[in-house]
């Protein structure tokens, strides 16, 4: 008896300091709203949680009709995107296997399964995982306090993330997201789209807010929530396989579906199916609020909706400009010996290994200074072999300077120093005090009808199609691509490492530069862009695998190159209609064939504008070309 | 053992225990209104600040939120056979002659409604929450319920809501900072999740968790997420969640009678 009775009063203490500790007021230290962040996990996510869809069903089952971008803060540039979109874009091969941008990624269907990753010695919290069985998009939350990478690294569709538990939430910020959708009838969200979303937990109840800030395709942030329910077990279906092919025939490799503006013969079916205002549901960020049935009603032209808005001037981009301008050399390692330089105007790939350094292009020669002690910094050997993309001055521009900090060892006693005549620039003969310059032809013509330097013009030139090299452990193929930006531009792949350096053909700042003077039209430069997908292999979901470094702009891969290529075919299709029927380049240009792309890539000044590019694409289809 | 004895064994626990149920009474959650000494009342004991002028953002179920869906569209909800029935039943013009035009207005639809809110702590245990859309007024008590329900907004007790274990664990840091507000709405009178007539009934109750969140360098959010069960009309709970922007003024508030269309 005595027994029990202490058994029972040591129970009754427990349950009650227990029961007080539960009860302890967490409000009563703070002032309301004073929310601070928490070091340690402030809520479990770890479990699998299978999606509610109480909300939005049908959009995320069997997918929205066109024109159903209501709810949307779009802009005109978003509004435009997504009218032009034609869903037969998805059967084209390269975008058959995309992934899901993360905003989108947490609306997936599938299920989803959480967990966190701790360090193995200090159990702190490193990261919390995120895995999406629908695209097998898993996001990687970094809690452990690292910064995000810089501006010029690769965007990926699930973005960088970061996180901290502030109050009873997981805070996640993220960015480097690539360019995707917030709905798949075509409503996009661009490459420069960065999101705050937070995880809510209550019982076995998970919220996701996200909200989506785009300044590209967006006047306002977009907020939404998803709702999880906890699954006590593993529904062991996590994949989500998927190889690309060509499953209609004979397209031209140029062809990519859209709607001219104004010709999206769907657009109003929406409305009419559902009796809504035509214009409701492409009213941008005024679709989200209380006021919008009245506003929508009062639309006196409704139809000015499904084109740019016309006698307004271009848009410029309002993207971040990912070239740092710090008056400093960047290295980005690429893949194994490959390395990406940034800072000295365009970008410049270095190849290491036991042999001298192959570098691609030059950059302006600024910095050239700087390049040659980063370089140093990744090889003890020279610099044997400088590869040039173009003839550009922002490709060339440090061809000297490199050049002379390098040698070519496989040159003395060589024929070409023997035998032959001095060549075109004499850089053969002393092979030990300048490394060899590689490029077409047509670059050291243009270099030197511009009277560039001798020291920097290439004097090793090819004239046929493809020029290889096996060097430091890699084959290194450099594939002319005729008459694309110029007359004299080549990509260059370093074979085992997978990388392709696109030179600028491709570049994530700004439309492409198709100098026509120089040789350039939009048709060769679609082939070469075509070209470069011909060689890219992505890892996973369309993304991933075979880098492409741009000429100007951050790392990308397939993904970015291909939405590049379809922006280039689509202005090139609309300023051709246009033609068709008789417009002036006047016509034109007030036409706004860019308005979609405009807030990316445009430009109202500087050495290469949106007006440059339509007239460029205009003289192309005309069939204006530069004299060789 | 003598009484002496007996009263001494117990009197230790017996004294933690009744400390415990005073302490547990006057917690900010469950305490009952101006009771002497303690911990502070409900609002300044507020985990989260949720007062202010909010502005509904409709950017989910768009077209069922921001316009009356047609008879029979009612996808996404887990409504049953009792459900579909008094959906595909739905007459505007019978709730208009009935007087019946704010059921789409009652508290299981109304935070889906496109609206402006206006949050108050009516005293200090009364958290009041106003829509402009139906002039409706919500009532969240903490503590006890008030009332007898049986209106649109049917009776709603609140309590501050964090993650708590189950029992105190070795070494546990407490409670975390943060946290947000738990709302049980029942006794509510029949009304509509959503305009076209898909019902709610009587016997629904409604957990809602409301937090509020700061984005940095942008605006405050109010997320309402709720689970609704109803026995009579819904398969399943019915989970929800939406979300509302902080105002800095009262501009765009403009009350509107109930309209059954």
């Amino acid at each position: 008896m005595r027994h029990v009775r202490f058994v029972m009063c040591v129970l009754l203490t427990v349950i009650g300091v227990t029961l007080a500790a539960q009860q302890a007021a967490p409000g009563a230290q703070r002032a309301p709203g004073e929310v601070k962040p928490s070091p340690a996990p402030a809520i479990d996510l770890s479990g699998y949680w299978t999606p509610v869809m109480h909300e939005d069903a049908f959009e995320r089952g069997a997918g929205n009709e066109i024109a159903d971008y209501g709810g949307f803060p779009l802009n005109e540039a978003g509004r435009l995107f997504a009218l032009s979109y034609d869903p037969s874009r998805v059967t084209l091969r390269h975008h058959q296997c995309e992934g899901y941008q993360a905003p989108y990624q947490m609306r997936s269907t599938g299920n989803f399964r959480i967990w966190e990753e701790r360090d193995s010695r200090t159990q702190q919290l490193v990261a919390v995982h995120v895995y999406g069985q629908t695209t097998e998009g898993h996001r990687v939350i970094w809690m452990d306090g690292r910064p995000h990478p810089p501006a010029w690294a690769p965007h990926t569709f699930r973005g960088f993330s970061t996180g901290r538990f502030v109050g009873n939430a997981l805070v996640v910020q993220t960015t480097h997201l690539k360019q995707g959708w917030l709905r798949r009838n075509g409503t996009p969200s661009s490459d420069q789209t960065t999101m705050i979303d937070y995880f809510l937990r209550y019982g076995d109840h998970v919220t996701n807010v996200t909200v989506v800030n785009d300044p590209v395709f967006m006047s306002e942030p977009m907020v939404r929530s998803n709702d999880y329910a906890r699954v006590p077990v593993d529904h062991q279906a996590w994949l989500y396989a998927c190889d690309d092919g060509e499953q209609i025939l004979d397209r031209p490799p140029d062809y990519v579906p859209h709607y001219l503006f104004g010709k999206q013969q769907y657009a109003r079916e929406f409305a009419q199916k559902y009796n809504l205002p035509l214009t409701a549901s492409l009213m941008g960020a005024a679709s989200m609020y209380p006021e919008l049935p009245a506003q929508a009603r009062a639309v006196a032209n409704p139809d000015a909706w499904f084109s740019p808005a016309p006698g307004k001037p271009p848009e410029t981009s309002r993207a971040v400009n990912p070239e740092p301008r710090d008056g400093q050399i960047h290295v980005l390692p690429v893949r194994s010996n490959v390395y990406m330089l940034v800072g000295d105007g365009s970008n410049i790939v270095v190849q290491t290994g036991d042999q001298g350094a192959f570098v691609v292009d030059t950059g302006e020669g600024k910095l050239s200074d700087k390049v040659i002690a980063a370089i140093r910094t990744l090889t003890p050997k020279p610099i044997q072999f400088i590869a040039n993309t173009s003839a550009r001055v922002d490709h060339t521009g440090g061809n000297a300077s490199l050049g002379a900090a390098g040698q070519d060892p496989s040159l003395p006693g060589s024929f070409f120093v023997n035998s032959a005549p001095r060549g075109v620039t004499g850089l053969f003969t002393d092979p030990l005090s300048h490394a060899t310059m590689i490029a077409h032809n047509n670059v050291t013509v243009r270099m030197q009808a511009r009277n560039a330097p001798a020291d920097a013009i290439p004097g090793d030139t090819f004239l046929e199609e493809r020029r290889r090299k096996f060097h430091n452990g890699d084959a290194i193929e450099m594939f002319y691509m005729p008459n694309a930006v110029s007359d004299g531009d080549s990509i260059v792949h370093f074979r085992s490492a997978d990388v392709i350096v696109a030179g600028e053909i491709y570049n994530t700042t700004h439309y492409p530069v198709i100098d026509i003077q120089n040789g350039g039209s939009v048709h060769g430069l679609i082939r070469a862009l075509n070209a470069i997908l011909d060689r890219t292999v992505f890892r996973h979901q369309g993304e991933g695998g075979t880098y492409v470094v741009p000429g100007h702009g951050y790392l990308a891969d397939e993904q970015d190159v291909v939405e590049y290529r379809d922006l280039v075919v689509i202005v090139r299709d609309r300023v051709k209609a246009l033609m068709d029927e008789g417009a002036t380049l006047a016509q034109i240009k007030a036409a706004r064939v860019t308005a979609d792309y405009d807030t990316r890539y445009g430009a109202s000044t500087g050495p290469w504008t949106t007006e440059m590019f339509i007239e460029a694409v205009y003289k192309s289809l005309r069939g204006e070309t530069g004299t060789k | 053992m003598s009484t002496r004895q007996y009263s001494a064994a117990w009197t230790a626990p017996i004294l933690i225990l009744a400390l415990t149920a005073i302490v547990t009474a006057q917690n900010p959650g469950a305490a009952p209104p101006g009771r002497a000494g303690g911990a502070p009342p409900p609002r300044a004991a507020a985990l989260v600040d949720l007062t202010g002028n909010w502005v509904s953002l409709i950017t989910e179920d768009w077209r069922h939120r921001m316009f009356t869906p047609p008879k029979g569209d009612y996808a996404s909800m887990p409504i049953n056979a009792a459900g579909r029935k008094i959906a595909d039943a739905w007459d505007p013009a019978k709730d208009e002659a009935a007087g019946e035009q704010c059921r789409p207005y009652g508290a299981a639809g109304l935070m889906r409604l496109p609206t402006r809110l206006r949050i108050s702590w009516q005293d200090d245990s009364t958290l009041k929450l106003e829509t402009d859309a139906g002039t409706q007024t919500r009532l969240f008590h903490f503590g006890p319920a008030k009332g007898e329900g049986g209106d649109w907004q049917g009776i709603s007790t609140a309590t501050w809501d964090y993650p708590r274990p189950i029992f105190a664990g070795r070494g546990a840091a407490g409670p975390p900072p943060g946290g947000a507000l738990k709302v049980m709405t029942s006794r509510m009178r029949p009304g509509y999740l959503r305009r076209n007539g898909v019902p709610y009934s009587a016997n629904a109750v409604m957990t809602e968790y409301i937090t509020r969140l700061d984005v940095p360098g942008g605006d405050s959010l109010l997320v309402i997420s709720a689970e609704i069960v109803d026995p009579e009309y819904l398969a399943t709970p019915y989970w929800t969640s939406v979300q509302f922007k902080r105002q800095n003024d009262a501009s765009g508030w403009k009350p509107t009678p109930c309209a059954a269309r």
